[in-house]
């Protein structure tokens, strides 16, 4: 072959012959699946080569792994690596404890909590799309995906709008420390995310300073009155709590949403056939989450030696449960690699399962939802710029560069 | 056609409420809850669809 084309010619992932899975570089991110396949066919329990950690990918063996936080533990220190002095609340620990915040949180996630703010949402979506709709074109993940995910955090928490690039900000601190960074290193890097967990925890004690003297009907006053076995949250607890909403609750739907849109883009027919026919809707949520895995992998902590698929993981080990592998496993779903948006049997692992599932679910699916709804309200066809090749970050499967166009009525 | 839901196994996924309002009820936490252990004539393709849709296998379809 010529060199332009050893160039393009994707990394050995994974390296089957070492049994191993880089999980962290952009090619995989970009395109995941045929790395998935290969796992679950040949090396169902892979390892890691950052870390040196098992990696699980059958669809059996992550949700025998999710049901068994006993064995595959939350509890892990990596608060040096988050900028964080504490446990994130309620995802860094286990059940009972686990079970007991789940409790007080769940109702204010709820599907019939999240319907009070879709309007909202809704609005702020339509609001997004005026600025560029005109234009022809867009940089979705900047123009749509970024602002909107934090724009419905916002409202749900009670803060105000004006607020919203400052937010961006602290998060970018934690999750992308190294951007801006001429010669980024692990100690800089380190410093940001401290510096930027101490900025965090100072923003939210204000805001819980404010509430207490004046409550609102909004999640930051319900988190300070709850009671838990009929005592409130430590103010410790309600920092260690925000600061999980303020990380988990932004990048991944924007991550979700920029596969989506970058799979639309370049799927016409499958596009058309959901503008068609509104009763898809939710099945293409479904399937989009199977699909497309934004969050590819979570991490657990393994407690005791235990036996895999035949492999022997030991106490101490990090495990990484491969949820995008197990949501194309042909053993759980026919016809894995179909996207179909009337799969009848779609029970995938794109927001966890067992204690830990994803308590913002079901705000995530509704941002899904109405963007899925006024965007093809409004702009059914479109495609990527030609020429343009989308890049998907490391780690959570952020579309970094999707330029989408589509023809003007001008 | 009956149907039983484990409470213990529901975390919140909402996959049965959402497929089969006319069978599946969601709780204050979001979790599921029915109200009759009966399936209403005409819904048996919804139970069963629900039924496959639960990640946590939460669902029983018994068929009598």
């Amino acid at each position: 072959m010529s060199a332009d084309e050893a160039v393009q010619k994707p990394p050995s992932n994974p390296d089957l012959e070492r049994g191993t899975v880089n999980l962290f570089e952009p090619s995989f991110t970009a395109c995941p699946q045929p790395v998935y396949r290969k796992l679950l066919e040949r090396c169902p329990v892979a390892r890691s080569v950052v870390g040196d950690g098992p990696v699980i990918s059958r669809y059996e063996d992550v949700v025998w792994a999710l049901r068994h936080p006993e064995i595959f533990s939350s509890e892990m220190d990596i608060q040096v690596a988050l900028g964080t002095e504490r446990p994130m609340i309620p995802q860094q620990i286990d059940p009972p404890a686990q079970t007991k915040y789940r409790k007080i949180l769940d109702p204010r996630f709820s599907k019939r909590r999240m319907a009070e703010i879709e309007p909202e949402v809704r609005s702020a979506a339509n609001e997004l799309i005026d600025r560029f709709i005109d234009a022809g074109r867009c940089q979705f993940n900047q123009q749509f995906a970024i602002p909107l995910p934090c724009n419905a955090f916002l409202s749900l928490m009670g803060l105000p709008q004006e607020d919203l690039a400052l937010f961006l900000e602290l998060k970018d601190g934690i999750i992308r420390p190294h951007v801006g960074m001429e010669a980024p290193d692990a100690e800089a890097c380190a410093k940001v995310r401290v510096a930027t967990g101490q900025r965090i925890y100072a923003y939210f004690e204000d805001v819980i300073a404010a509430r207490r003297a004046a409550p609102r009907d909004d999640l930051m006053s319900y988190l300070i009155e709850v009671e838990l076995q009929g005592e409130r949250l430590s103010d410790n607890e309600i920092l260690d709590i925000c600061f999980l909403f303020l990380l988990a609750g932004l990048d991944t739907v924007t991550a979700t949403l920029g596969c989506n849109f970058a799979y639309l883009a370049a799927n016409p027919e499958q596009r058309r056939s959901l503008v068609a026919d509104a009763s898809l809707l939710d099945g293409a949520v479904e399937e989009l989450l199977r699909w497309e895995t934004p969050v590819t992998a979570v991490p657990r902590l393994v407690k005791r030696d235990v036996e895999v698929n035949g492999a022997l993981l030991k106490a101490g080990q990090m495990a990484m449960l491969l949820l995008g592998a197990s949501n194309t496993d042909d053993g759980e779903f026919g016809n894995a690699l179909d996207v179909d948006f009337s799969r009848e049997r779609n029970r995938h692992l794109a927001f966890g399962a067992g204690a830990h599932r994803c308590l913002g679910s079901h705000l995530a699916r509704m941002e899904v939802r109405v963007t899925l709804e006024e965007w093809h309200r409004r702009i059914p066809e479109y495609e990527i710029e030609p020429g343009a090749v989308p890049t998907y970050s490391a780690g959570i499967r952020e579309v970094q560069h999707l330029p989408l166009v589509w023809k003007t009525g001008a | 056609m009956k149907v039983r839901v484990d409470s213990q196994k529901c975390v919140g996924h909402g996959r049965c409420y959402e497929i089969a309002p006319d069978v599946f009820l969601d709780d204050e936490r979001g979790h599921c809850r029915i109200e009759r252990d009966e399936v209403p004539p005409g819904q048996e393709a919804a139970a069963r669809r629900a039924e496959a849709n639960c990640p946590e296998g939460a669902i029983e379809i018994d068929d009598e």
